[in-house]
C-alpha cells in the first residue's frame, strides 16, 4: 500500500499563486472557496515584505490540507464522512456529511470549507461581483473542472463538480487524478517546481529521496498530528535558484 | 390568569411561527443566511446549546437530591423541576437542528456512529437524559394522573383511573419507591451530560479557549447555577409564589449562590494561570477576551455577582428571587456566548516570525466561503479576525426555539397535575 506525501521546497515557490487558481480551476470549487493558500509570512498582504527596512523577510508559504496521519477532523467527524484512505488520504463523503462542522473546528490548520449556500449561487454571485451583468453559464449543468463524480473503490462519493450545499469539502489531493495515477493538479501547475508528490513508503519516490538526510519541517508539529505534508525550510538566497537537488532530479 | 395565559400562549406561538418561517428560509437558502462562515464556524445555535444543557441539569438534581440527600423541602416543586429538565434537554437537542447543513441526514449518527468523537456520546447522554427525565416526571405524577386525570384540549380529561384511596396511598407509596430507585441513575445524568458537553469543546486541541480540563467542572458549576435559577422561576410561572414554598425556594437560592461563587472561582483560577505566562495560545485567547469582547466579560461577571448578592440578600422575596434568577440567567448566557469568540477567532494556524529583537505569531488568514466585494471594490476572501454578530435569522430561528420550549412548558403545566404542590 502506498502512503501519500508531499514535499513543497519553500525556496522554490515564488508565491505566484499558480497551485490556489490551479486547484480552484480543476476541483470545481466555488467562488470564495480556496482549497490551498498561499500567503506572504507575518504579511496583512501577500507579496508585501514583512519586518522594517533594512530588517525584512519575504518567505511565501503554501497551506494545502496537511492529510494529517493523526487527523483530528477523522477523530472529531461524529459520522465517520471524514476518513483517512489506506493510502494516507483523508477524504470527505459528500453523501454521508451531516454539516456540523465539528472537523472545521478540530482542523488547526484552517483548511477545510463548507459549502454555506448551493454552488450554483455562489457562481451567479461570483459573475456579479466581478461585474457581469449576465450569468455566464448559461447552462445551469455547467462547471469547470474536473467534470466527472469520483468514488472511492468501496462507493463513496469524494468529488463531484456540483458541490451540495450545507456539507464540507477540502483539499483531497486531487484523489479523481492520483487514483488513476497521475499527480495532484498543483504539483503539476506550480511553475517553480516547488512541489513533489508521491509514496512515503516507496525508498526509491522522488519525495523519499528528497525526504532522506534533508532537515525538512511541519506545520504545527507540537500539535502531534503528523502531517504528510512537509516543508524544506527557506534558506538565504544567493545567485539564482539557491537549492540544488543534485542529478537524479 | 385564563386570559393572561391565552396572550402569553399566543405571543409564545407567534414568536415559534417567526423562527419556524426563518428556519424554513435557512434550509432553502443554506446557512449562508447565518453570520457564520468558514474561519468562524460556530456561533450562536452552539453557544445556545451548551446553555440548554446547563439549565436542563437543574431540573433532575433538584429531584434526584429529594432521595439521596433527603432534601424534603424540594418536594413540592419536583414534579415541575423533572419537566424543566426534560423540556431543556430536549431544547438542546432541537437547537443544534438548525446549525446542521444537512438535518435530514442525521440519522448517519445511528447508522454510521464514529465513538472516537465525542458528539455521538453527547447525542447518547442527552437522549438518556430527557428519557429519564421524562419517566422521571410520570413517575412523580402518576397517583396525581390517576386520581385527577390529564385534561386535554378538545379532548377533555383522560386516564383518570376510579380508585379507591387506599389503592391511591398504595399506588403513591409504589411511585415514591420507583422515584428512589430512579434518583441515583438521575443524578449522574446530570452531571454526565455537562461533563460530555464540556469534553466536545474541551478536547479541541486546536482550540486554546476551550482545550484542558477545566471546562467540565464550570460547566457543571454554571448548571447548578442557572438549573435551580431556572426551577424557581418555573415554579413560580407554575404555582405563582406560595408562602409554603419560601424555604424551598431559598434552598434553591442558596444552592445557585454558591454554585455561582464555585464557577466564577473555577473561571478565574484558569484565567490566572493562563496570564501568568504572558505568552502563547493560552495566554492569547485570554487576552483577547479582554482586549476584542471586554463587554461580555463584564456582563457575564456582573450579572453573576448581581444575582449571588440578590440570593443571599434576599433569598425569601418574591421580587429578589425573580430578579436573582433572571440576572443569573443572562450572566450565564453571556458566559456561554463567549465560549464561541475567542476559539475561533485565535486562528489556530499561526507561524512565529522571528526578528533579532522579538518573535510574533501571524495567523495564517482562511477563507471565508462567499463571494465577497466587487470588481471595483473589493474585500479580502481571506480573513484572520471575523467580526462575528447572529444573523437576524439566526436571533429567529433561536428565539423561535425558546418560544417552542416555552409553548411545550405552559402546555404541560397546564395540562397535567402539577398545579397543586402537596
Ligand atoms: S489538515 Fe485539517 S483537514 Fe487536513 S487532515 Fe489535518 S486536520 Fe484534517
Ligand atoms: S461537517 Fe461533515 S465531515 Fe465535518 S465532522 Fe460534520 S459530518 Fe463530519
Amino acid at each position: 500500500m502506498p502512503k501519500f506525501g508531499m514535499v513543497i521546497d519553500l525556496n522554490r515557490c515564488i508565491g505566484c499563486r499558480s497551485c490556489a487558481v490551479v486547484c480552484k480551476i480543476h476541483n470545481s470549487l466555488p467562488p470564495g472557496t480556496w482549497w490551498q493558500r498561499v500567503e506572504t509570512v507575518g504579511s496583512t498582504e501577500h507579496m508585501v515584505p514583512s519586518g522594517e527596512n533594512p530588517d525584512v523577510s519575504e518567505t511565501f508559504l503554501p497551506v494545502p490540507c496537511m492529510h494529517c496521519e493523526n487527523a483530528p477532523c477523522v477523530k472529531a467527524c461524529p459520522v465517520g464522512a471524514t476518513w483517512q484512505r489506506e493510502d494516507g488520504i483523508v477524504l470527505v463523503d459528500y453523501e454521508r456529511c451531516i454539516g456540523c462542522r465539528y472537523c472545521m473546528t478540530a482542523c488547526p490548520y484552517g483548511v477545510r470549507q463548507f459549502n454555506w449556500q448551493d454552488s450554483r449561487a455562489s457562481f451567479k454571485e461570483g459573475f456579479k461581483a466581478a461585474g457581469f451583468e449576465e450569468d455566464w453559464f448559461k447552462d445551469k449543468e455547467y462547471r469547470y473542472g474536473y467534470p466527472f463524480d469520483h468514488k472511492t473503490g468501496d462507493g463513496r462519493i469524494v468529488y463531484t463538480p456540483k458541490r451540495p450545499k450545507g456539507v464540507v469539502e477540502k483539499c483531497t489531493f486531487c484523489v479523481q487524478y492520483v487514483d488513476k495515477g497521475l499527480l495532484p493538479a498543483c504539483v503539476r501547475g506550480c511553475s517553480g517546481n516547488a512541489r513533489t508528490f508521491g509514496d512515503l513508503n516507496d525508498p526509491d519516490s522522488d519525495i523519499s529521496k528528497i525526504l532522506r538526510g534533508r532537515n525538512v519541517f511541519k506545520l504545527l508539529a507540537d500539535l502531534g498530528t503528523e502531517p504528510k505534508v512537509f516543508y524544506i525550510a527557506p534558506t538565504r538566497k544567493e545567485g539564482k535558484g539557491g537549492i540544488n537537488y543534485g542529478k537524479e532530479l | 390568569m385564563e386570559k393572561n395565559y391565552k396572550k402569553i400562549m399566543m405571543i409564545l406561538g407567534a414568536v415559534a411561527l417567526i423562527g419556524a418561517l426563518a428556519w424554513g428560509y435557512q434550509l432553502y437558502r443554506g446557512l449562508i443566511v447565518t453570520n457564520m462562515r468558514n474561519p468562524f464556524s460556530w456561533g450562536l445555535y452552539v453557544a445556545m446549546w451548551a446553555f440548554f444543557v446547563g439549565t436542563a441539569a437543574g431540573g433532575l438534581v433538584v429531584s434526584s437530591a429529594i432521595y439521596l440527600f433527603k432534601a424534603k423541602q424540594l418536594k413540592p416543586i419536583a414534579k415541575v423541576a423533572s419537566l424543566t429538565a426534560f423540556i431543556f434537554s430536549m431544547g438542546a437537542m432541537i437547537i443544534l437542528l438548525p446549525d446542521i447543513g444537512r438535518p435530514e441526514r442525521l440519522y448517519h449518527m445511528i447508522l454510521h456512529p464514529n465513538f472516537s468523537s465525542m458528539l455521538p456520546w453527547d447525542f447518547i447522554v442527552l437522549s438518556a437524559y430527557s428519557l429519564v427525565s421524562a419517566v422521571y416526571s410520570y413517575v412523580l405524577m402518576r397517583t396525581d394522573i390517576m386520581e385527577k386525570g390529564v385534561k386535554l384540549p378538545f379532548i377533555g380529561l383522560v386516564m383518570k383511573k376510579d380508585v379507591s384511596g387506599e389503592q391511591l396511598a398504595a399506588i403513591r407509596e409504589q411511585s415514591e419507591k420507583y422515584a428512589k430507585c430512579l434518583a441515583p441513575v438521575a443524578l449522574p445524568l446530570a452531571i454526565l451530560i455537562h461533563t460530555v458537553t464540556a469534553w466536545v469543546l474541551a478536547t479541541q486541541l486546536s482550540r486554546p479557549w476551550w482545550y484542558g480540563g477545566v471546562l467540565a467542572p464550570t460547566f457543571i458549576a454554571a448548571a447548578l447555577a442557572t438549573g435551580p435559577a431556572i426551577v424557581i422561576l418555573a415554579s413560580m410561572v407554575a404555582f405563582g409564589y406560595k408562602e409554603k414554598l419560601k424555604d424551598t425556594y431559598a434552598l434553591l437560592a442558596k444552592v445557585s449562590a454558591i454554585a455561582s461563587i464555585i464557577m466564577l472561582f473555577i473561571y478565574y483560577n484558569d484565567f490566572m494561570v493562563r496570564y501568568w505566562w504572558r505568552t502563547g495560545k493560552e495566554f492569547e485567547a485570554l487576552k483577547m477576551v479582554f482586549t476584542h469582547y471586554p463587554l461580555l466579560h463584564i456582563t457575564e461577571v456582573v450579572f453573576i455577582l448581581l444575582a449571588v448578592y440578590l440570593f443571599f440578600k434576599y433569598p425569601r422575596e418574591k421580587k429578589g428571587l425573580i430578579q436573582g434568577s433572571l440576572s443569573i440567567t443572562i450572566g450565564v448566557f453571556a458566559h456561554r456566548f463567549l465560549l464561541i469568540p475567542p476559539a475561533y477567532n485565535l486562528i489556530p494556524l499561526r507561524v512565529p516570525v522571528i526578528t533579532h529583537r522579538e518573535t510574533v505569531e501571524w495567523a495564517y488568514p482562511i477563507a471565508v466561503g462567499e463571494v465577497r466585494g466587487s470588481l471595483l471594490n473589493p474585500e479580502p476572501v481571506f480573513s484572520s479576525f471575523w467580526k462575528y454578530t447572529p444573523s437576524l435569522a439566526e436571533v429567529a430561528i433561536t428565539a423561535g426555539v425558546v418560544a417552542v420550549i416555552g409553548l411545550i412548558f405552559m402546555c404541560l403545566i397546564n395540562v397535567l397535575p402539577v398545579k397543586e404542590a402537596e
